[in-house]
């Protein structure tokens, strides 16, 4: 069940229905079961994976929390050999745990792939496998929840149908956010009344999504698959053409889909964690990757960056650094070098492939480039008398940023490693105006009106976001007015959906790039 | 403290030390900068300070991270 699919809004629309119908006790319950409802008609029997989570996360929490109480009483005994004894029992609890998820995680995602590198042979590998809906998003999400239980950070949830609501919350299956359960749980078993501000926003707000995902992403995607389909036969200018427009329908679908979650979740009075926040105004590679799928980089950051970057031999090797090498270099090397490794898992994390590999590596590369290299990039500024603060610098960050992003996005959309250097090399030195001057825009299957539809609505976006980068706030604008206005909000994006979209949905319409991650 | 301002202003030269108390909440350092700084912390000090001590209310002003070494002190 897609979110652009009319069964899907029915779906949205029966859910809301009843969760506001019944006693408040047993709304979280009404929220578990269209979870679960969902979940089966999108996946059937790949519910059992969403299953085995729930329940193993579950189990362990429990034990972890049990731990943790008898922890603090052999604190307060001054047990030492018993604390210790007790540190490693959480230490075993969280690790099986986490080796338990990822390894199902790895089987899903990497197992084929990795018997294709080491052997030619077939046998080892399960061609029947298909990926659960979201199943990095709940595996990371219910990772996320062990390891804070093992913090210490909060309690374990004790009702495993409270729990697997958690793990299962719908609208966050396709494309995340992974939320973190101190933030989700409050808001997913919450008792509430119908707010119509909460509706109309919420629906305003899956109108804008929809607006992004089946007026832009999905028409600019046509262009897309059309060129790359014969890639061969056009010449550099195309090719970048062709990527450009991968970046304009990568950020309207995923954004739109996060749009449309977060809008859906409003329905029902609950607040989601954003997860991007305009990455086209980054002025760095860093800043565009904490933009972009923010809950991803977060959930990096405070699982594997700070423990990695803390760890026994990353704090050899930061002594190490700092004895030999002088100046700031010998002090953020360990970090850069864990920054690297961050950055080669979120390429990874985005599938099996050697592309998906190199697209890490260019990330992982450049932002520790720009580590270790800051100092000399400042020296430079000085000598140029480049004031940082200037509104033309901060341009330039910007489209410098653009163009970074925009080259590493030849990795992620070819087909294979080696067409996306190729086509790299092509718009460099095969880079022909003529060819982009002619009709050939009609031959990748949209009309005129749909490039203009199409570069109307980046315009509105670009708009829209830029007041939203100097802290206005649009919905809230909105608010003020009279409901004539807001209604009306709804009313125009809604013809315009049905006029571009779905009128037009017989060549266009295609899934969330982001839902096979 | 002398030490531990010596440390953060060679970190993140610029950053009002003195006043600021919302070094993480405002987003003033990021995870790499504080990172940078336990690890100075740890060689300095010689203190243990782990994962877990990786939270807002312990590093968002230079008194808060004074409290925590002379915690891990103690």
């Amino acid at each position: 069940m897609s979110f652009n699919s009319v069964s899907f809004l029915i779906f949205v629309c029966v859910s809301v229905i009843l969760y506001y119908l019944v006693p408040k006790r047993i709304q979280w319950f009404t929220l578990f079961i269209s979870g679960m409802f969902y979940y089966i008609y999108s996946c059937k029997l790949r519910i059992l994976y969403l299953f085995f989570t729930g329940i193993s996360v579950y189990a362990f929490a429990l034990i972890l929390d049990k731990l943790n109480d008898r922890k603090s009483i052999l604190k307060k005994e001054k047990n030492a050999k018993l604390l210790e004894k007790n540190k490693r029992q959480r230490k075993l609890a969280v690790f099986f745990c986490c080796i338990a998820n990822l390894g199902l995680l790895y089987f899903l995602k990497y197992w084929n792939f990795t018997v294709d590198i080491f052997t030619d042979s077939s046998v080892l590998k399960f061609e029947n496998i298909i990926m659960p809906l979201g199943v990095s998003f709940f595996i990371f999400q219910s990772i996320g929840y062990t390891v804070d239980v093992y913090r210490g950070k909060y309690k374990a949830q004790r009702n495993i149908f409270k729990f697997l609501l958690f793990v299962s919350f719908f609208p966050q299956m396709v494309q995340g956010p992974i939320s973190r359960y101190n933030d989700l749980a409050p808001e997913l078993y919450a008792e509430r009344k119908i707010d119509f501000d909460n509706i109309r926003f919420g629906i305003q707000r899956i109108m804008w999504g929809y607006f992004k995902k089946i007026v832009i992403a999905d028409r600019a995607g046509v262009a897309v698959d059309a060129i790359m389909k014969d890639v061969w036969s056009y010449s550099g200018s195309v090719k970048a053409f062709s990527i450009l427009m991968y970046c304009i329908q990568l950020y309207c679908d995923f954004s739109g889909g996060i749009d449309i979650t977060v809008g859906v979740a409003q329905l029902f009075g609950i607040r989601l964690t954003e997860n991007f926040k305009r990455p086209i105004f980054a002025h760095s590679l860093t800043e565009f990757w904490r933009r972009w799928h923010i809950t991803l980089g977060a959930w990096m950051r405070d699982y594997v960056f700070y423990p990695l970057s803390l760890s026994k031999p990353f704090a050899k090797l930061g002594r190490f650094t700092r004895k030999y090498i002088k100046g700031k270099a010998g002090k953020i090397i360990p970090t850069s070098a864990a920054t690297f490794i961050i950055y080669f898992l979120i390429g990874i994390w985005h599938g099996a492939n050697f592309r998906y590999i190199a697209f890490g590596f260019w990330n992982g590369a450049l932002i520790t480039a720009s580590l270790l290299l800051e100092s000399v990039f400042i020296k430079v500024k000085a000598f140029l008398h480049i004031d940082s603060k200037k509104k033309w610098y901060r341009a330039f960050m910007i489209l410098r940023t653009c163009f970074i992003v925009f080259i590493g996005r030849y990795i992620t959309r070819a087909p294979r490693l080696k067409t996306a250097v190729l086509m790299i090399k092509d718009t460099f030195l095969d880079f022909n105006f003529a060819d982009l001057r002619n009709n050939i825009f009609t031959s990748f299957g949209l009309m005129p009106i749909d490039y203009l539809v199409i570069l109307l609505g980046v315009i509105l976006i670009l708009v829209i976001e830029f007041k939203q980068e100097r802290g206005i706030e649009i919905r809230s604008t909105l608010a003020k007015q009279n409901s004539f206005v807001q209604w009306l909000a709804i009313f125009i994006p809604l013809v315009i959906l049905f006029l571009f979209g779905v009128l037009r949905s017989e060549y266009i319409s295609a899934s969330f790039l982001y839902q096979v991650y | 403290m002398e030490q531990l301002m010596k440390i953060l202003e060679q970190t993140c030269p610029g950053v009002d030390f003195n006043s600021e108390t919302a070094l993480i909440d405002d987003e003033i350092l990021e995870s790499l900068d504080l990172v940078t700084i336990v690890s100075e912390i740890i060689d300095v000090f010689d203190v243990e300070i782990t994962v877990d001590d990786l939270i807002p209310e312990n590093f968002n002003s230079a008194k808060d991270i004074m409290a925590l070494i002379e915690s891990r002190r103690g």
